[in-house]
């Protein structure tokens, strides 16, 4: 078995073990219960809002919960000297966390298309989930790179939600609706994954989507790039020094 | 194995060097203590050596080659075994050693390990519930899972009742007997003194002293003898040469027509001597 699969299978013991996937499940019947008590006819819209929520929040959080896990456990300094590369290490992590994303969603879409028969392209949220995850996982490292603790790290995910979040939420519950707004929000790489979530219940420009998606794809790149780099600091802040 | 030449690192946030300049060499084969007091240094050296560290300035070479030219297969090679403990909690011991060797090539029999150290009847048991020292045992053979050619151990008896204590001791001096490098830190003078072939001691960046633990003793030791002999009910105190004791008529008559209380060789300590090299307390 490769290094990579090892510690990848070893990143789901963990979550199993660490009630991580637990966690995530619970999280998918508490958004149920949420969209359950919604008495709206349709509620496409609330999905595509707690997909998106959930995605960019939980892709964060949970490479902070994990890194840090094995930080206070020692873990980390194990790992440094086994053979493994920082790509096995990151792309681990973020392929793990994905799995973590599909589940929930999985769980709630589930709800969403039989229950409330909503009409979702599942193939598309699938690659939504993919590209968004991907890229918030990697922005979850950039903030527990910055961070010396959990608690940190939650300060720095808050300020990227106000920055990054909030902006698009206004947009998405109605509060702005100004062009100039809407094009603006179209810098933020949230706005991006609020298009490609949305693009799955249909109704939206290919175009628009197409630009979404590439803007994600070209960002997951650019932030591989930060992640990757700035991994040597972390592995000498964290060995002790 | 490991050859180390005007060996220098400044921390990215640090004004100076924390390493200034060291050379020296671990032969295979050759348990290597390296010592000094906190903040000197060694573990710096250790993460360098271990290539956690990796814009150092020198050059070091492992077995002829330049550390920096190896890939991660650098690890298949080493054993690290850390002094705090290096295990998911929330696994089984057997859980986290199974994790462990499957990122290496070859393992050693674990279970053996396992059973020699008295954690074979726990392995089943989640770390998070071992008591300090079951967890130095068990880094101890997470150290060792590899079959290492090469291993750096960071105080590997501390915390250790000395019956545990004496089992690891005797498990490195095995991995030595097998052919196994052995670089060590350590404060316990008397481990230094029993496992290690070289020593080197360190102070404020720099190796401030080489030599076998032998040549240290003989070279900051003196070759006196002192007595303490009672003599009309007070207690004196005399010193004699070691060279020239069978011939030294004070010491003969003081062994014939006194009471002895106390006879001592005053060879020197490792304590003494890592005090009187390093300067502090």
């Amino acid at each position: 078995m490769t290094a990579f699969l090892v510690l990848f299978f070893g990143e789901l013991q963990r979550m199993q073990k660490y009630h991580i996937m637990t966690a995530s499940v619970l999280v998918a019947f508490f958004w149920i219960g949420m969209l359950h008590l919604i008495e709206v006819p349709d509620i496409t819209g609330f999905f595509i809002l707690l997909v998106f929520f959930d995605i960019v929040s939980m892709a964060i959080i949970m490479i902070g919960v994990t890194i840090f896990f094995e930080k206070q456990e020692g873990v980390l300094k194990s790992l440094f000297v086994s053979p493994i590369n920082r790509l096995e290490f990151i792309s681990s992590k973020t392929i793990a966390n994905l799995i973590s994303n599909l589940v929930t969603i999985a769980i709630v879409s589930l709800y969403a298309i039989l229950i409330q028969n909503i009409n979702i392209h599942l193939i598309g949220l699938f690659f939504a989930i993919m590209l968004i995850g991907t890229f918030h996982s990697l922005v979850g490292f950039l903030i527990v790179y910055r961070s010396n603790d959990f608690t940190e790290m939650l300060i720095g995910m808050m300020k990227y939600f106000i920055v990054f979040m909030l902006p698009v939420s206004f947009e998405e519950f109605g509060l702005i609706t100004s062009e100039l707004y809407s094009n603006i929000l179209f810098l933020l790489p949230t706005k991006a994954s609020s298009t490609l979530i949305t693009a799955t219940s249909g109704g939206l420009d290919t175009g628009e989507v197409a630009l979404a998606a590439v803007y994600l794809l070209v960002g997951t790149l650019i932030l591989a790039y930060f992640v990757n780099r700035g991994f040597r600091k972390f592995v000498i802040r964290e060995s002790g020094v | 194995m490991f050859s180390i030449s005007d060996l220098r690192y400044q921390y990215p946030k640090n004004e100076e060097d924390t390493i200034k300049g060291i050379d020296f060499e671990i032969k295979t084969g050759e348990i290597f203590g390296l010592l000094g007091p906190s903040g000197v240094g060694k573990s710096t050296t250790q993460k360098i050596l271990t290539r956690q560290l990796d814009d150092f300035r020198g050059e070091i070479k492992y077995q002829g080659k330049s550390i920096t030219d190896y890939d991660k297969n650098f690890y298949q090679d080493i054993g690290v075994g850390f002094e705090i403990p290096v295990h998911f909690s929330r696994l089984t011991a057997e859980e986290n050693l199974d994790f462990f060797k499957q990122l290496y090539k070859t393992n050693a029999d674990t279970d053996q390990m396992l059973e020699r150290l008295g954690l074979y009847p726990d392995k089943d048991k989640k770390v998070g519930e071992y008591s300090k020292g079951m967890k130095v045992r068990l880094n101890f053979i997470r150290a060792l899972l590899n079959q290492p050619k090469m291993l750096f151990l960071d105080e590997p008896t501390n915390g250790l009742d000395p019956k545990n204590a004496r089992i690891i001791k005797d498990m490195i001096a095995e991995f030595k007997e097998a052919g196994g490098t052995v670089l060590l830190t350590t404060h316990l003078m008397n481990d230094v003194e029993e496992l290690c072939d070289q020593v080197a001691f360190m102070a404020d960046g720099r190796i401030v002293e080489t030599n076998t633990p032998k040549n240290l003793k003989m070279e900051y030791g003196s070759r006196l003898l002192k007595v303490e002999y009672s003599d009309n009910g007070q207690v004196k105190e005399a010193n004699f040469k070691l060279d020239d004791l069978g011939e030294n008529q004070e010491f003969q008559q003081i062994i014939k027509n006194k009471k002895i209380l106390t006879m001592h060789s005053q060879e020197m300590t490792l304590d003494n001597i890592f005090i009187e090299i390093t300067g502090r307390r």
